[in-house]
């Protein structure tokens, strides 16, 4: 009986320890990268399910986001020409021969980041983010002569102009990410650095919206002068109580599409925070990942995962007044120590569904592809890359969340680790000191759906605020199945 | 208190060493062909695994590497603890805590080597 109740009171007490999260410091993969410009490749050191193999089909890419295949199969992949960090590059198109050798095909203008490229009828089309002039649809040639569809998309702030992918109706979906974490435009903006290119920067809604009178005081990082802000505001204008915000298309935290040639813009869905990774489904529907709010900024959400949604014509999916379809209506999503999050619209557009699957709390969830092959396996199995946390900036996590790929069963939300870094602990391989993944951003299958190509952007570190990401460390993974 | 000490020391030891990886990619995948388990895993993934993602430390600690007895991670489901919020009845009904449990307990056990595939 005495050692009954010991070994209670040891149970009890480690709960206590285990579940004692302010007590503890943030541990992430952001947090214990290691920076570094020459960094060993070991597919070996990649975690696959039995049956499967991973090669390296390109290395040394500086802030590789998608790969596309035209009709021959060829594999041509982007440079983004930004990342987080502030690190502003020519974007690139660049064709990847078998071997490796790389060919730039196409350079953008520093307006990057390139997020996602797609091959449709003879010409790449790529999402090109907007940091410093917009976000853009570019259409590319094969000989590399660059035009736009569409540009002067909202998407100057945190989130960018994301995809595109073509859908069964032959037109192109993009998403556009929005401005600020959860509808405020605060210092954690300028930390991000586009506050100070663009102060007058703010969220659009897709259709008129009511707002409650909310304002959020934040102190200017440069002047030091105490800015008052409301929701759907630049930074230091308030709002009042039921102040009417016009909405238009584009918007922010949207999916729009239009001709595959250009043409009028149309709303397909809003509500996201950041609609990164767009894929259509065999069965023909469009399926979305999204990132979850941060615990950072005047609005801090705490604990919300990111999404993969199937997306329905029309459909407001919550931001920001939702997670994951449930509503700020208590302290559920409050940070410790920090006021909850109060709904910001006095009426919702509609009640959000529910996500097709929830994902880790700041794994940055992004690029997305759905298997259709029976020779891979897990046909109709939706494949997503996890970038990894970018903790502390975030917010809190006890553990690396992400830097690998899982698949998701789109029937009843059941996520499985597919590839992930071999030993003890989940983390970046350049924190466990291994050859293996270090920042997964998109997965894409070849045309015929026997290689899973998984674009690893490399390097990224952050510590004390700074951002810092590693030029020449990307790399292009490719997995087949060697065995049934 | 000499036993008390050593074992909170082997157990501390046991945390610090073991792995929480669970099922695939790493091991044979969790035995989910049972109704109730499978009903588990999609309760798991609704309400869990964001926080502790396929039982992992994320957001939160890792699970599959503790010895909690499911009284007791019943109990947390229900009444939460530090940041982690309660599941109350109408959140996750009786029926479906019980095939989180059961599944959680399938998924800890779950560290079979993979089977080698047929060439």
């Amino acid at each position: 009986m005495q050692l009954f109740l010991r070994l209670s009171l040891i149970f009890l007490l480690f709960v206590s320890v285990a579940g004692c999260y302010r007590m503890r410091s943030s541990n992430g993969g952001a947090e214990g990268t290691n920076l570094t410009t020459n960094r060993p490749l070991n597919p070996s050191d990649i975690e696959l399910p039995a049956g499967y193999t991973a090669e390296v089909v390109a290395s040394e890419l500086t802030f590789p986001t998608d790969v596309a295949f035209d009709e021959a199969g060829q594999v041509y992949a982007i440079e983004a020409g930004y990342s987080y960090g502030e690190e502003f590059l020519e974007p690139k198109l660049i064709r990847v021969a078998p071997g490796g050798n790389k060919t730039i095909v196409a350079t953008g203008e520093l307006n990057g980041p390139w997020t996602g490229i797609t091959y449709h009828n003879g010409n790449f089309y790529v999402a090109e983010g907007g940091q410093k002039t917009g976000g853009k649809i570019l259409k590319i040639t094969p000989e590399g002569t660059i035009s736009s569809l569409v540009e002067n998309l909202p998407s100057l702030g945190d989130h960018h102009t994301n995809g595109p992918t073509i859908g069964p109706d032959g037109k192109l979906y993009f998403g556009i990410g929005t401005a600020t974490n959860s509808g405020v435009v605060g210092p954690d903006n300028y930390n991000m650095g586009w506050l100070k290119r663009n102060p007058d920067f703010h969220d659009i809604p897709c259709q008129d919206i009511t707002i409650t009178r909310q304002n959020f005081t934040s102190t200017h990082p440069e002047t030091k002068q105490p800015m008052t802000t409301g929701a759907y505001q630049p930074y230091g204008t308030a709002v009042k109580d039921g102040q009417v915000i016009p909405g238009a298309i584009p918007c922010s935290g949207a999916v729009l599409r239009m001709g595959a040639d250009g043409g009028t813009m149309e709303l397909v869905a809003w509500g996201f925070r950041n609609p990164f990774g767009l894929a259509f489904a065999p069965n023909g529907s469009l399926y979305v990942t999204d990132n979850g709010y941060d615990e950072r900024g005047s609005r801090s959400v705490w604990g919300v995962g990111d999404y993969l949604w199937q997306v329905q014509q029309g459909q407001w999916y919550g931001w920001p007044d939702f997670a994951g379809g449930l509503a700020f209506n208590g302290d559920r999503f409050q940070t410790p120590s920090k006021e909850a999050p109060k709904p910001i619209l006095t009426q919702h557009p509609a009640k959000p569904p529910h996500p097709a699957a929830t994902l880790g709390v700041h794994s940055s969830s992004n690029g997305l592809d759905f298997s259709t092959s029976a020779s891979f396996g897990h046909t109709g199995e939706a494949f997503v890359a996890q970038f990894g946390d970018m903790a502390p900036n975030v917010g809190k996590v006890m553990a690396p969340v992400g830097f690998k790929v899982v698949r998701v069963n789109v029937g009843n939300g059941v996520v499985t680790d597919f590839a992930v870094n071999k030993g003890t602990k989940n983390a970046p391989a350049s924190m466990l000191k291994k050859g293996g993944l270090e920042r997964p951003v998109a997965v894409k299958f070849s045309p015929d759906g026997t290689a899973l190509y998984i674009v690893d952007f490399g390097v990224m570190h952050v510590e004390d605020g700074k951002t810092t990401p590693q030029k020449n460390t990307g790399v292009i993974w490719k997995v087949t199945r060697t065995t049934h | 208190m000499k036993t008390l000490l050593y074992s909170l020391l082997i157990c501390l030891f046991l945390i610090a060493c073991g792995t929480a990886k669970r099922g695939e990619p790493a091991y044979a995948p969790v035995a989910d062909s049972e109704p109730a388990i499978a009903q588990g895993q999609v309760v798991f993934n609704t309400y869990c695994t964001k926080c502790h993602p396929g039982g992992e430390a994320g957001l939160a600690p890792s699970f599959n590497d503790k010895p909690l007895p499911g009284f007791l991670m019943r109990f947390q489901v229900r009444h939460g603890l530090g940041v982690m919020p309660a599941f109350k009845e109408e959140v996750i009904s009786d029926d479906e805590l019980d095939h989180l449990i059961a599944y959680i307990k399938t998924l800890k056990k779950a560290k079979d080597d993979k089977a080698a595939p047929a060439s």
